[in-house]
């Protein structure tokens, strides 16, 4: 990448060093004086009405200075679409998932309102609950929202090619089900905000928000202000993975109502335990799938129908069916596809969004399903991923799937060849298979994820870059890095096209009050969308600033070039200046010149979405994932050691190397938690497993060593060729395990997560445990 | 309320608090360092950690009144003015972190590792680091980041 | 109500500096106080509100010499207040009892090492409680004393449910005694947990014996996370006891230690796999210590 001078360059991240000092402040380190703490009271039941509530014990409670209960939010409720905002901050006429706030208390300090938590009284009459989604549709189940009396949320029916017939074609079909976990983004840092309602009417908040701008507008709309009187602050993020920072949560809204009542600043804190019991999870999903082949092992058409646990409100719920659908006609060609699609409400808390969104589910499936039908058609696994993936079209063509959706580039054979020559792969045959009571296994996976997320609803994005008059630079975007590194990402494309150091560089955080709009961190959208706005901004502040030097030198301003922070003449590169000259230049020359340059991105949303039908472009373009896994399966106890990842990942370009590897890396990891780790162990509604103890997502004892390899398609759209790099390696590694799995012990795994019970309990059912 | 004193990173403080404020709570809003998080609050992230008189501990799981009279490093007592201590260099140079908010116990952590150990193995700092979990880089820029920072020590950087 | 706390109840905090102080402050405030050792254990239920909030929190480490591990030609000593890593790094544990090293670097992380003891780990008396099943087959016991008497009661016998012990209100555990084995005697500690640290143990098996020329001269067996409390597994002994070892033996012997248990099913693993598992580490176990 030698035409570059910081793309592509392993440059230090531009948070690194307050982070490693401590110096980064989170939400919860924030704190004002004369501060008030905020703590959510919850309900005991599932499901049940609110018949009463009474404060006044804990208000009579020195130190408390208020109460709250959802009555006071006046009826105001949230959620992703103008149909489906059914979810009120507390829990107004009745609880639907346990634990679920239904008042809140601000006080002088967190012991008083824990304390004043317990002397809340409220009379409940309980109602029967559902809990699984396959109980709830059925006639005469509780129903839980009375606008969805079958309560299905949400439902898709799409029809594309000729499955049936296609079906009937078929030299091979299968019919499985699978199921994904009830599982959650495990982010390190618990919700917290610091809030200040104004009396004279603005909001101020402190938010852990990785889309800061949703919680803005649900501040404007619950609290009836104008956009321009709220104001969110954007602390450093510690973790989001999706879902829960992307939304808000009981205590945001809630902060906000006390400092309104008290007139003083509130803060809360959730605990972890919180986090796992409350929060947002990813949906858990069955998945019944029906995949035909011709002899030759080429896909002939699928059919899903996939019920989605949907929990007790709809959040984005709407999207992740849509997403669920969307990722399966990527990698492999598809020409025949049906899917269909319920997402169902039971009394537990809520799904939504988490890294990998809704293709996760589906890619596992049809990724085990293939391996499984090349086993049964006797090719080689490699082979029919190869005979059936996706080529990598010529520049100025596209491959377009049978939804619609347009592919510009795709690595995935090339990716494929990677990870195969690669010798955990190559070499699998001269490894020992077995040794003691450990059985040894390779698997494979291939699969996609898109980038640059465009969805319905607002898809503003820009940047404004400001030049200082010594030469360094100002990026200011509306993006938020909640730690994948975009921040970094950014900074580099305004130094690259400014021609400037990366060290020059400094990128502000959010801070709604001056920040341009942005829809946030989801759907691998920052650096391809927040990025080509700062490529922009950077152009147009670069174009200003060539005019000045053009007119001091008396050139053109092509006839100038800016590289490393150095002004030159293109014909004669003797002659030169610093940037820092030629900024004084540009602001000190006429009256009161300042370069501001700005820009927004631009792909717009040229097919639109739609949920109904399957059509639409989601995302700007798509990355691809192959990837192989050597572990070890204990077969009399099923432990499982995992020893290797290979992952070769086509992110268009790799802007950040680090970050790349890194977030391949993170992925990778969060995803072998949900192959084998992690699961929520639930029963009417309880958590049983609400801490890091229980919840078991992967420590630095259980990771294998990774090898990252890039693999570059220079993707037309994305900015320097970029693709999506962070939701790739967490699709591939779920389908990659169980194939590794299987060729461990012999068994196809169809439930995730694959527990050292459930292969012991496989290999007994198969009369092959300790024999 | 009962009076302590505790030396946090060289600075001594005398402080009136509660019987049942945790180490974590004193440090963070009494004294105002917020280096040291709070993942859990229950010992099993290792967000929280500091070093007391020479060992890695958890400040959630310890009373501030159990601490009267120690000393205790925390995050921001590592580096020298505005010079990085090795091993946060190793971090930055190595890119062992993303959202960083793991970060201040796992240099702690590696600290007290690489006291004991100067030439880790993978394995050893894996094992060291069993009370730090992190949820974003999978560990592996971490290890890498302890490695060059056991070398950079050796060759007294 | 649902609270989910941030905070600790409100308690008063002592730290007497001679253990009669401790002695007269149990029997002074009876049930109302918490001795705090380590706090590992202790510091969370109480945060969570899982233990009946005491009025006072007694902490030990105002005492001098109760963190001390010593060890003569009559046995090992472990004072109340040793952490765990003082015990796994001590070169008498490492030489004499190396079972318990292992019990001990199978445990938690090393921030909570540093803090948490085997005393509070016994006192705590948790089913998966890691250092017991190998104290127990080193036919540990412990030193109890309260203002009035002491007493040693052998640890097997100290257990009586999930959280209860043998101690009364005004008791406390002063002393950890392990006596001395045989020369020849070897021991070997197996947790299961699905991940490879920080984690619970689905099942643990402990094993101490001698094998001289191919018979089984001595052993013992005991089993964590299986039952109300540790057991042992006393029938599985008989089995071996005295017998010239033989895989088919060993087998049995396994096999035998599954019905000396009565696990749950829980969120944790059902109670079909922990009986599955009794056998496989059992037999491993057994395997290690009296066949290789
Ligand atoms: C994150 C985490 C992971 C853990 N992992 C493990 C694990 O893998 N395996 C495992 O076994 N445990 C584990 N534990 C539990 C705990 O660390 C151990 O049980 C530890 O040994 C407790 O010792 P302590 O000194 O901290 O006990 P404390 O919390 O101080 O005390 C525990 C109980 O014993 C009582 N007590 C303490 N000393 C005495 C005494 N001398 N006489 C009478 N009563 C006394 C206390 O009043 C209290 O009720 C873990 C804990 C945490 C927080
Ligand atoms: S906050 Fe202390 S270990 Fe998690
Ligand atoms: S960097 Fe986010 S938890 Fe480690």
């Amino acid at each position: 990448m030698g035409k570059y001078s910081v793309i592509g360059k392993r440059v230090p991240r531009i948070d690194a060093k307050e982070k490693v000092m401590g110096q980064a402040k989170y939400a919860a380190d924030y704190s004002l004086a004369d501060m008030l703490w905020c703590k959510v009271a919850r309900a005991p039941f599932a499901h049940a009405k609110i018949l009463n509530i009474d404060t006044s014990k804990a208000e009579r409670l020195p130190g408390v200075k208020a109460v709250i209960t959802g009555k006071d939010f006046n009826g105001w409720t949230w959620g992703f679409m103008a149909t489906t905002r059914d979810e009120p901050p507390l829990a107004v006429d009745k609880v639907r998932y346990l634990h679920e706030g239904v008042a809140a208390v601000a006080a002088i300090d967190e012991d008083i309102a824990e304390e004043a938590c317990e002397l809340i009284k409220v009379d409940y009459e309980e109602l029967p609950g559902v809990f699984d989604p396959e109980e709830a549709m059925k006639p005469g189940a509780p129903v839980i929202h009375a606008y969805r009396p079958n309560n299905v949320s949400v439902e898709y029916h799409w029809n594309f090619g000729d499955v049936e017939k296609a079906f009937a074609e078929s030299y091979l079909i299968r019919e499985d089900r699978f199921e994904t976990g009830r599982v959650v983004t495990g982010f390190l840092e618990p919700p917290a905000s610091l809030a200040y309602y104004d009396p004279s009417g603005y909001i101020t908040v402190w938010p852990a928000k990785q889309s800061p701008y949703f919680h803005y507008r649900h501040l404007a709309g619950c609290f009836r202000l104008p956009l321009s009187k709220i104001r969110v602050i954007q602390p450093y993020i510690g973790g989001g993975f999706g879902g829960t920072k992307n939304d808000s949560v009981a205590g945001d809204l809630c902060t906000v109502m006390l400092s309104k009542k008290t007139g003083k600043p509130v803060k809360f804190i959730y605990t972890m335990q919180e986090v796992l019991t409350t929060c947002r999870r990813r949906h858990n999903m069955t998945i019944y799938n029906k995949m035909g082949m011709t002899k030759d092992g080429i896909l002939t058409a699928v059919e899903s129908r996939v019920i989605g646990h949907g929990g007790a409100y709809t959040a984005i719920g709407p999207l992740t069916m849509f997403l669920t659908g969307y990722g399966t006609p990527v990698p492999y060609k598809l020409p025949n596809y049906k899917y269909d699609c319920w997402r169902v409400f039971t009394n537990n808390p809520v799904s939504a969004a988490m890294r990998g969104h809704g293709f996760t589910h589906t890619r596992f499936a049809c990724d085990a399903q293939m391996g499984m039908m090349a086993e049964e058609l006797g090719i080689d696994p490699v082979e029919i991923k190869m005979r059936n993936a996706i080529d990598n079209p010529k520049p100025g063509e596209v491959y377009k799937a049978v939804t619609g959706f347009k592919v510009k580039t795709c690595g995935i054979k090339e990716a494929l060849k990677a990870v195969t020559e690669d010798t955990i792969w190559a070499d699998r045959d001269k490894m020992p298979r077995q040794e003691g009571p450990v059985s040894y296994g390779v698997g494979l996976s291939g699969t996609a994820y898109h980038g640059g997320a465009r969805q319905l609803g607002h898809q503003s994005c820009a940047a404004t870059i400001r030049i200082c008059e010594d030469g360094t630079v100002n990026l200011i975007t509306g993006a938020t890095d909640c730690g994948q590194g975009s921040d970094t990402v950014l900074a580099m494309i305004a130094a690259e096209e400014l021609g400037v150091r990366y060290e020059d560089i400094s990128i502000k955080r959010v801070d709604t009050a001056y920040t341009p709009v942005d829809p946030g961190s989801y759907g691998s959208r920052v650096t391809l969308l927040a990025g080509q706005a700062t490529q922009f901004a950077a152009r147009d502040a670069k174009k200003q600033l060539l005019e000045a030097g053009a007119k001091a030198w008396k050139v053109k301003p092509d006839d100038i070039e800016i590289r490393n922070a150095v002004v030159s003449l293109k014909t004669n590169p003797e002659k030169q200046m610093s940037f820092e000259k030629l900024t004084k230049i540009a602001c000190y020359e006429g009256a009161g010149a300042v370069i501001l340059g700005r820009g927004h991105s631009d792909y717009g949303i040229d097919e639109p979405l739609d949920f109904d039908h399957g059509t639409g472009e989601g995302g700007i373009n798509f990355s691809f994932t192959a990837q192989t896994v050597r572990l070890g399966v204990d077969m009399e106890t099923g432990k499982i050691d995992v020893h290797d990842f290979i992952i070769a990942h086509d992110a268009g370009v790799p802007l950040h190397p680090v970050s790349v590897e890194s977030q391949n890396e993170g992925g990778a990891i969060q995803g072998l938690g949900q192959a084998i780790y992690e699961c929520f162990v639930m029963e009417k509604g309880k958590t049983h497993n609400s801490t890091l103890l229980d919840y078991k997502m992967p420590r630095s004892t259980d990771v294998p060593d990774i090898k990252v390899i890039d693999i570059i398609t220079n993707d037309p759209d994305g900015p320097f060729g970029a693709k999506e790099a962070s939701e790739g390696s967490h699709v591939s590694t779920p389908p990659a395990v169980i194939d590794a799995l299987h060729s461990a012990t012999g068994v196809w795994f169809k439930e995730l997560p694959v527990t050292p019970e459930k292969i012991v309990k496989a290999l007994k059912e198969q009369g092959k445990w300790m024999k | 309320m009962k009076e302590i004193m505790l030396n946090v990173n060289g600075n001594e403080h005398t402080l009136q608090v509660k019987p049942w404020a945790t180490l974590l709570d004193v440090i963070r809003e009494d004294i105002g360092l917020t280096g040291a998080k709070e993942g859990c609050g229950e010992g099993e992230c290792g967000a929280c950690t500091v070093i007391m008189d020479g060992v890695a501990v958890n400040a959630c799981l310890i009373l501030a009144v159990e601490a009267n009279g120690k000393h205790i490093t925390t995050i921001e007592g590592l580096a020298d003015g505005e010079k990085l201590h090795p091993i946060q260099q190793a971090f930055v140079d190595i890119g062992g972190l993303q959202c960083g908010f793991c970060t201040p116990g796992m240099i702690l952590s590696a600290k007290i590792l690489l006291d004991k150990n100067q030439d880790p193995t993978d394995e050893e700092i894996r094992k060291g680091l069993e009370g730090n979990f992190c949820r974003c880089t999978g560990y592996t820029k971490i290890i890498q980041s302890i490695k060059a920072a056991a070398q950079m020590l050796k060759e007294g950087r | 109500m649902g609270i989910f706390y941030r905070r600790l109840p409100r308690f008063d905090y002592v730290v007497p500096k001679t253990l009669d102080e401790v002695l007269k402050a149990l029997n002074k405030h009876k049930g109302a106080y918490r001795l705090l050792a380590g706090g590992t254990d202790l510091i969370p239920q109480l945060k969570k509100r899982e233990i009946k909030e005491p009025e006072y929190v007694i902490d030990l480490k105002g005492i001098s010499g109760l963190d001390t591990i010593s060890y003569d030609g009559n046995g090992l000593k472990i004072g109340p207040l040793a952490t765990i890593t003082s015990i796994a790094q001590s070169p008498a544990v490492q030489e004499h009892y190396p079972i318990l090293a292992q019990a001990a670097l199978s445990m938690a992380s090393p921030q909570v090492r540093n803090r948490g003891t085997f005393a509070g780990n016994i006192c705590n008396a948790v089913p998966s409680a890691d250092s017991i099943p190998s104290l127990i087959t080193l036919s540990a016991s412990v030193k109890i004393r309260s203002a009035r008497k002491e007493r040693i009661v052998p640890l097997e016998q100290f257990f009586i449910g999930p959280r209860i012990t043998a101690l009364k209100a005004n008791e406390m555990v002063v002393e950890i005694t392990v006596p001395q084995q045989r020369e020849t005697s070897r021991g070997v500690y197996l947790k299961l947990s699905p991940r490879h640290s920080m984690d619970l143990a689905i099942v643990g098996v402990a094993v101490t014996g001698t094998c001289e020329n191919g018979i089984c001269k001595d052993i013992r067996i005991a089993l964590g996370a299986v039952a109300p409390t540790p057991v042992r597994a006393p029938t599985a002994e008989a089995v071996l006891q005295g017998r010239q070892i033989t895989s088919a033996l060993v087998d049995e012997a396994a096999r035998n230690a599954v019905t000396q248990c009565s696990p749950i099913d829980d969120h944790r693993a059902s109670r079909e796999y922990r009986c599955d598992m009794i056998y496989v580490l059992t037999r491993r176990a057994l395997n290690q210590i009296l066949l290789s």
